[in-house]
């Protein structure tokens, strides 16, 4: 059993680490002060052209995307460690192209659309965003009530779609949608690739999030789309879509890691300066237990993440492993990160500080993407036979 | 014309040192190590040579451990063209410049450009050793290299400015910390870096003697400062000073 990294993967780490230091953790205070005036947490235009230029450079666009449209095909393990680096930063930025709808398309386009759609968007031309969550419909994926109906070579859809990020921005939105009521549920679903100048897909209103990120509602009114932007095999939309969840769902993992290394080592540089009482910090029992706990923590969050990312390089199922690095991995970072706020005091509290940006992100990717709850009930019922 | 280039495998910048319980030395043990700053300033140097066209080859060697060879991985990643490890373990400044004069008995470089010093030791020795070795020039704590036919110039920092000497080739540089702004290997170049060739060898192949002939006594903490006092106004500020002999 080798539990090291192959030599090309850490030298990838190595560069996003510098990356990060040098482009992205400059920008902490921009963004927190930006998100202190209610103005979001988002980089600006500017900030972003520079940081992605930096980025294309260096060769880190376009990591895990096939090699035959432009992209380095690196295996989920290697990906691990890219979003452990990307996690250790307040700083919003994900390497273009988002690997999520990325991994759904690779599986689920035709000829045509990987033409079109995957591969500027692999290129990093395009932003694309993804609608599965309704108003009343989340997790339960049978409660969904938009639907797609033919109409001659055409689909018309019609319903509400919510928690959208990048809804008005992205260039094409993957819409889930309802095409077979009798179905059951997950074999009644499809995926279309809709274009946001599409007539009928309405931009409803904009909902500010506590991570000073934003999600949007839409309406989809008649919207039409032609017969050849359906994503995949009619009906059979919920396996690429998993696909997505999955991927986002391991990302989040390896984010969670870098967030709660973050924290961890903002408290081992202040607990020996901080002097109370007579004596550092560092020589209290409980902040030696926070900082055991954060290390024991983060180390399995890092076996068990790399684990699960070398099974889905080997093909195997991992619904199981999925659910359980996706609810531990965040809760875990939201423990850490709440100790070191804990331990900062007074500047604990601060919106100077990146852990409050810190924490509140984790109190989101906590909900986002199956609540941690979700994530139990799936490992518990597939120990314990009862699936519905 | 080819470029050596030596790089060391050092205990990375951003980590804090522990001195061993027993002052036997550091403790290396589960430590972040990287290629020596000053190595990678070295690098850099040479790879702007080549591409000026002035160099034809890099050549990136390392005398350490196995694990060694992640350093020169990086080199290569950076863009040399292809690395010799010297597998040996704790050589002294001496014995590096040995090997490496053997080396460039081999190789017939035109340039041999090191890091003045490598962070972990900060000995500042290999370069002029190798320099007296071989008989050849030497431009140390270079910060700007320019090659002219069979002469390079080399600015060198020295106390009050700048002191340029020219230097009949081959010759050895020892890099400065403004020479310039070492590149970060991207991301194609490290995947290409897997297939460049990287030589193994052994002390014995060069016929060098490394065993050591320095003897470490010691390794302590360096002494913790107290804590300063604060003063009310300048008046307190040159009493203070007048107090413990600063100003008289």
């Amino acid at each position: 059993m080798n539990f090291e990294l192959a030599e090309e993967h850490r030298m990838l780490k190595d560069l996003v680490r510098k990356f990060v230091d040098t482009q992205l953790v400059p920008l902490e205070s921009e963004v927190l002060a930006r998100d202190t005036a209610g103005k979001g947490s988002y980089l600006t235009k500017d900030e972003q052209a520079k940081v992605d230029a930096v980025s294309k450079d260096l060769g880190l666009w376009g990591l895990d995307a096939p090699e035959e449209v432009g992209g380095m095909n690196l295996p989920m393990v290697a990906m691990v460690g890219v979003g452990e680096e990307l996690g250790r930063t307040a700083t919003p930025y994900t390497l273009p192209p988002d690997s999520p709808n990325l991994r759904m398309m690779m599986a689920a386009a035709d000829e045509k659309q990987r033409e079109h759609y995957l591969a500027p968007y692999v290129r990093g031309e395009t932003i694309s965003a993804i609608g599965i969550s309704e108003p009343g419909a989340g997790a339960d994926p049978q409660l969904m009530k938009t639907t797609a109906v033919q109409d001659g070579d055409d689909w018309i859809i019609n319903g509400r779609k919510i928690w959208i990020t990048k809804a008005d921005e992205a260039d094409f939105t993957i819409l889930m949608a309802v095409t077979d009521k009798n179905a059951n549920g997950r074999n009644g679903m499809s995926a279309f690739l809709v274009d946001r100048d599409t007539p009928g897909f309405n931009v409803l209103r904009k909902i500010p999030m506590i991570d000073g990120t934003a999600t949007y509602e839409i309406a989809l009114d008649d919207c039409r789309v032609p017969g050849w932007k359906l994503l995949g095999t009619r009906g059979q939309g919920f396996l690429p879509m998993q696909v997505r969840l999955g991927t986002r769902r391991i990302e989040m993992a390896s984010w969670s890691i870098g967030m709660a290394q973050r924290a961890l080592d903002m408290m081992v540089e202040y607990a020996p300066q901080r002097v109370t009482f007579g004596k550092p910090l560092s020589s209290r029992q409980t902040v030696q237990n926070w900082i055991a706990d954060a290390a024991t923590r983060i180390h399995a969050m890092r076996l068990m993440t790399y684990d699960c990312a070398w099974k889905i390089d080997e093909g195997r199922d991992t619904r199981q492993e999925i659910s359980m690095i996706k609810s531990y991995c965040t809760e875990a970072a939201y423990d850490i990160v709440d100790h070191a706020m804990q331990m900062f005091g007074g500047m604990g509290m601060t919106r100077e500080m990146p852990l409050y940006l810190l924490s509140n992100k984790l109190r989101t990717m906590r909900i986002y993407d199956g609540p941690s709850e979700i994530h139990n009930w799936v490992v518990a019922r597939d120990l314990l036979g009862t699936r519905e | 014309m080819k470029i050596i280039v030596p790089v060391k495998r050092v205990i990375d910048y951003n980590v804090k040192p522990r001195v061993k319980p027993d002052g036997s030395g550091v403790d290396l043990a589960n430590v972040k190590m990287s290629m020596n700053p000053f190595d990678e300033i070295a690098v850099e140097e040479a790879l702007r040579l080549r591409e000026k066209g002035v160099a034809t080859e890099v050549i990136a060697v390392s005398i350490g451990p196995d694990k060694a060879q992640e350093t020169l991985r990086t080199a290569l990643a950076m863009g040399a063209d292809r690395a010799i490890l010297v597998v040996a373990e704790d050589v002294e400044p001496l014995a590096v410049a040995k090997i490496l004069a053997k080396v460039m008995d081999e190789e017939q470089p035109g340039l041999v450009i090191l890091g003045k010093q490598a962070i972990d030791d900060d000995s500042n020795q290999t370069g002029q050793m190798l320099a007296a070795l071989t008989g050849r020039p030497q431009g140390t704590f270079a910060n700007t290299v320019n090659v002219s036919g069979d002469e390079v110039h080399v600015a060198r920092e020295v106390d009050g400015g700048l002191q340029t000497v020219a230097l009949k080739m081959p010759a050895i540089i020892t890099t400065d910390l403004r020479l310039n702004e070492p590149r970060y290997a991207s991301l194609p170049n490290i995947m290409k870096a897997k297939s460049k060739p990287l030589a193994q060898k052994t002390p014995a192949d060069y016929g060098v003697d490394v065993s050591p002939r320095l003897k470490t006594l010691k390794v302590v903490e360096p002494p913790v400062r107290s804590a300063g006092i604060k003063v009310a106004d300048v008046d307190a500020l040159v009493a203070k000073l007048k107090e413990i002999g600063v100003a008289a």
